[in-house]
């Protein structure tokens, strides 16, 4: 079982910043590569961005919960929240070469999740909406 | 996805053990059977400290404090207790019932200290109900109350037992193949307590972080405790119970909202880590 760290705040645009540092700090004295630090944390951007803008819509906002689990090589990063279920289904890759005014807005959020983790699981359940992101990493030699 | 109530039986038991039980199904149960379950919400040390029998619940006196309703075809349930027969209040009340999500909410708690002084804030100088002060207040009673160290909505002091409660229902919900549990806060004193007993916000975390911002010096809620009300006195924002009451008195109004709409939940085996009143004094 993999050594396991939580914080929870309030879903707010705030609550981004908090979780970034929380994020780097989790990363840094576990000897995590900085690609897969910044990769965890623009995952972590893009899912949190989604439920405080859509999943609380409309209600005074609830917690985001954010779950690190370090195993030896890989680790897991849990987004819980209880606001309305919105599920990061894999959107199809954007076409950065259209033209502007032809590309739908939106849409590089969840397509960024999918490139940048090697796996992505959305469960509702009476425990919260629950996105689990796995991303394996190479340690960084001491 | 919860079984069909109608379908719980001794197979159903011994069948599949981690599909939910309604509170519905368990009420279909003949009574001895759903005596066995509902006996495990209630701490054992609550019940012999005034000298209830754990199992057969029957008091000193021969006669039976403990009242169980679980009617059939109703996916609630209310355990009471008072300490003696001729007590007028119960000292534990808990009210659980089935939510529309398959889930289970926790729709009261009470837990008050039958040996401390009573406090007639349930009821308006009229004796009608206040139902917590939520409806109605009875302000020199609540003024008492305050002075006394109690919080909003309480009648007499707290017996201490919400951190057992919360692990007695723990064990009763993950029996029941449960994963969480949620309620509304009464008040802000009681949501202050079950974050520290590990519940999280399903609405309302915002506010709360609202509510410590602007309890702070050079906040609209420190400058509104102006001393206009007893429950607005200067010195209130430094603790919970001072908030609360100043909460009570209506005090949000000047953030534009109210206490209300505020819904927490608690996963069965974790502790959700929620602290908006940080370094807080009770």
């Amino acid at each position: 079982m993999g050594e396991k760290l939580r914080i929870t705040r309030a879903a707010e645009l705030r609550t981004l910043g908090v979780f970034r540092d929380f994020i780097d700090a989790a990363c840094k004295p576990r000897g995590i590569d900085a690609p897969t630090c910044y990769d965890l944390k623009l995952a972590m951007d893009e899912a949190c961005t989604n439920v405080i803008t859509h999943g609380y819509a409309g209600m005074n906002p609830g917690s985001l919960m954010l779950d690190l689990e370090f195993d030896p090589q890989q680790v897991v990063m849990t987004i819980t929240d209880f606001g309305h279920p919105f599920e990061p289904y894999e959107p199809p890759a954007p076409d950065p070469s259209a033209a502007l005014e032809d590309r739908p807005t939106g849409g590089f959020g969840l397509f960024f999740i999918y490139r940048t983790m090697d796996h992505v699981d959305y469960q509702t359940t009476e425990e919260g909406n629950r996105l689990t992101l796995t991303k394996h990493f190479k340690k960084v030699p001491a | 996805m919860a079984p069909d109530p109608e379908e719980l039986s001794v197979s159903q038991l011994i069948g599949d053990y981690a599909l939910p039980i309604s509170i519905h199904g368990i009420n279909g149960l003949p009574d001895d059977a759903k005596r066995r379950i509902y006996r495990t919400l209630i701490p054992s040390s609550l019940l012999t400290r005034v000298g209830i029998s754990p199992i057969t619940w029957k008091g000193p006196d021969g006669n039976r404090p403990v009242v169980l309703v679980a009617e059939p075809d109703k996916g609630l349930v209310n355990l009471s207790i008072k300490d003696s027969a001729d007590a007028t209040d119960v000292f534990f009340c808990v009210e659980l019932a089935d939510n529309a999500f398959n889930g289970i909410d926790l729709n009261l708690l009470l837990l008050n200290d039958p040996t401390s002084p009573r406090f007639r804030t349930d009821y308006d100088d009229a004796s009608k109900p206040t139902y917590f002060g939520t409806v109605r207040r009875n302000l020199a009673e609540e003024e008492r109350a305050m002075g006394a160290g109690l919080a909003p909505g309480q009648i007499r002091a707290s017996l201490s037992a919400s951190k057992l409660f919360f692990q007695q229902l723990d064990t009763f919900l993950s029996f029941l193949s449960h994963h969480a549990v949620s309620l509304e806060p009464l008040t802000y004193a009681s949501a202050w307590v079950f974050e520290r007993r590990g519940f999280a916000y399903m609405r309302g975390h915002q506010l709360m972080d609202d509510i410590h911002r602007e309890f702070q010096p050079g906040g609209r809620l420190h400058a509104a405790l102006d001393g206009s009300t007893p429950f607005r006195q200067p010195d209130q924002w430094r603790t919970v119970r001072g908030r609360a009451w100043a909460i009570q008195d209506g005090i949000l109004s000047v953030l534009g909202t109210r206490w209300n709409d505020v819904r927490m939940v608690k996963q069965v085996g974790h502790h959700a880590g929620v602290n908006t009143f940080p370094d807080a004094a009770y």
